[in-house]
């Protein structure tokens, strides 16, 4: 099966951006940079402001692709899906909703932090901000090729689902003093993938899945998604 | 209901828009995988195993009698302190408890694998879990031992690749009251589209503390046991259990003498992109995730011989299923029922125990009775039974929603009754 990416969207340590106005890209350890509605969304979009950070990372990411790819305007939903990777998912959320039902044994719960204690709530809320109405969910995994989600991607688009998918990682990472297995890098890596493409703006060229499963990027075979963000990016 | 009517018609210009997109689409490399299961030209995707351990039953079969039976699992709680929230029941599996620093899942997961048959060593894994080992993250967070291995949902597929010396690497599928029944569908895409010949699905959740008070907390939840589809409704009433099912490629099952439980025809995922915790009133996601299933499976709405619904028991989401499948069924009275009343609302699981439940209505020739189900709701008159129903007809349709906007359905076509 053979796509396209048409638009690639980061949140990392070392920055934000997207593929056509980027600056520099790595996936690296460390702080996760303070970012506000504004770095993402142009227009004001208030629903931002009281998500969780695990779901402004994400949505931020994925805002950004769709940009790059210039799918971020809309007036009809579209059948576009996401699927992302992640290893820790919402677990800083969980921690921070917890902590306000073991005082007052749960007088003092907070719907609004339980609202995003399932990893794939930042999906339905960049499904509602940008109309998307294809397949979403989380792939939990143990360390983040990212691949996983970007097959299971093209497999949705191969299927017919959609013709259009968002594949990607998102994770901030262990949180401090809650040791958890796991291997995960703070930061958000969405690609957009398109079967027929047939827009007027330029593609960074064509995926293919093979029946096995192995990912090829221009004829060359792809171990993970940095290394796909690099070869799209020619860094 | 003139909202809802409104509201339905309004779905059937957006349907007419769907269809016509749909015919747009083409050929493509996997559509061919599956098709009209009567041509026999489609890959079938068996189910050729199949456990679960729910609070109304240790195993499949119990479970299924207790159901017809008209029972409920649904009892005071008392695994912690609920006085503090506005429902005090929940559908708990009795002496379940954490067994040293050991999340109470793998105890469950233990039991489930100790249920299932062989499983070749070469079968993919996919597990789904929206909250897998909660109760040891409680017990971490309260200072009290417990195992941080249980915490993360990636873990599952690890504990039961162990238990069956699986060698592939596995997944979770993490998409709320969905999941398992994504996870379904992806096992099956993976054997339709020839990479995989047999793939193991596991799906696991558990009633705790941090579960059950915030749905209490999101006013979700029902002080009396749930009504699914009754104009009295209150809420949901959560519940726990697993569920395994063997999906093979009938080729691979025959070659093994694999009893041929049951076979899944098609499956579809959509989002409703409206709200992240209230399904959308037109049920636009259900619908479309339907069609998607009918078009992999190449039937026809009328091919449908009854519906096993999400049915949680919530005034919007049976609301919305009712609108749903009137859109796509008409004026044509489908069979609805709804498990939750029984085992309550399972979360990650509640797909996986609800297609294990399909293999045996569709066996049995039999709808279950829905369990709470007494004054119906405008739209359910005729369709939802308190009692058990004769099915006509070889083909279910399995649906669930869940937060984050996200809905999915499942075709199950009758195996072999020797």
């Amino acid at each position: 099966m053979i796509v396209v990416i048409t638009g690639i969207g980061w949140v990392t340590v070392a920055g934000m951006g997207r593929g056509r106005e980027h600056g520099s890209f790595a996936m690296i350890d460390g702080q996760l940079p303070k970012f506000d509605r504004k770095a993402a969304f142009e227009k004001p979009y208030q629903h931002f402001g009281r998500m969780d950070e695990y779901s402004k990372l994400g949505l931020a990411a994925i805002a950004f692709a769709l940009k790059d790819a210039g799918l971020d305007e809309w007036e009809e939903k579209r059948d576009i899906g996401i699927i992302a990777s992640t290893v820790y998912g919402c677990l800083s959320t969980d921690i921070k909703y917890y902590d306000t039902v073991i005082p007052e044994e749960g007088l003092l719960a907070s719907p609004s932090l339980f609202a995003y204690t399932l990893p794939n709530c930042f999906l339905g809320e960049a499904a509602i901000r940008f109309g998307l109405t294809g397949a979403s969910f989380v792939v939990n995994e143990q360390a983040l090729s990212g691949l996983t989600s970007l097959r299971m991607a093209v497999d949705s688009i191969a299927w017919g689902e959609s013709e259009t998918m968002l594949a990607g990682v998102c994770d901030l990472g262990c949180p401090p003093n809650f040791v958890v297995p796991g291997r995960a890098v703070p930061g958000a890596v969405f690609f957009v993938i398109e079967r027929n493409y047939n827009r007027k703006c330029s593609h960074y060229g064509e995926l293919l899945l093979d029946k096995k499963g192995a990912i090829f990027f221009k004829g060359c075979e792809i171990e993970d998604l940095k290394e796909l963000v690099r070869k799209c990016l020619s860094i | 209901m003139n909202d809802g009517k409104r509201e339905n018609s309004e779905l059937r210009t957006r349907f007419q828009e769907f269809g016509t997109q749909n015919s747009q689409l083409g050929i493509h490399n996997l559509e061919a995988a599956t098709r009209n299961p009567r041509t026999g030209t489609q890959k079938q995707i068996w189910i050729t195993d199949v456990a679960t351990v729910t609070a109304l039953g240790n195993n499949l079969q119990e479970l299924w009698q207790r159901l017809l039976a008209g029972q409920t699992a649904i009892k005071p709680v008392t695994r912690f302190p609920v006085h503090n929230y506005n429902a005090h029941i929940a559908a708990c599996i009795e002496d379940l408890k954490p067994l040293g620093g050991r999340s109470m899942v793998q105890i469950l997961l233990d039991q489930l694998c100790n249920g299932m048959g062989p499983v070749p060593s070469d079968s993919l894994l996919i597990t789904a879990t929206t909250k897998a080992g909660i109760d040891s993250f409680e017990r971490l967070r309260r200072g009290i031992g417990a195992d941080s291995q249980d915490v993360l949902p990636s873990r599952i597929p690890d504990m039961i690749s162990q238990k069956f010396g699986l060698a592939c690497k596995a997944i979770n599928i993490s998409a709320a009251c969905a999941s398992s029944t994504i996870a379904i569908g992806c096992g099956a895409g993976l054997i339709a589209s020839g990479r995989a010949e047999t793939v193991l699905v596991c799906c696991v959740d558990l009633v705790t503390e941090f579960i059950f008070s915030g749905f209490s907390c999101l006013q979700a939840l029902s002080p009396v046991p749930c009504q699914p589809f009754d104009r009295d409704r209150r809420g949901l009433t959560l519940g726990e259990g697993a569920s395994a099912l063997l999906l093979m490629s009938a080729e691979r099952a025959r070659q093994e003498n694999r009893s041929f439980l049951g076979t899944i025809l098609g499956w579809g995922v959509a989002n409703d992109a409206a709200h992240i915790t209230a399904p959308a009133r037109d049920g636009c996601g259900l619908i479309q995730a339907i069609h998607q299933a009918f078009k992999k499976a190449g039937l026809q709405a009328e091919e449908i011989a009854a519906i096993s619904a999400h049915g949680t028991g919530t005034v919007h989401n049976d609301l919305m299923e009712l609108i749903a499948f009137r859109e796509v069924f008409g004026r044509r009275e489908v069979p609805i029922h709804s498990v939750k009343g029984a085992i309550g609302h399972t979360m990650g699981a509640a797909g996986g125990i609800e297609v294990a439940l399909g293999l045996k209505t569709l066996a049995a020739k039999v709808v279950p009775p829905t369990v709470g189900y007494c004054n119906p709701e405008k739209g359910a008159e005729g369709v939802v039974s308190p009692e058990p129903e004769d099915m006509v007809g070889d083909y279910l349709l399995t649906t669930n929603s869940g937060f984050g906007g996200v809905n999915a359905a499942i075709i199950l076509g009758r195996g072999s009754i020797d």
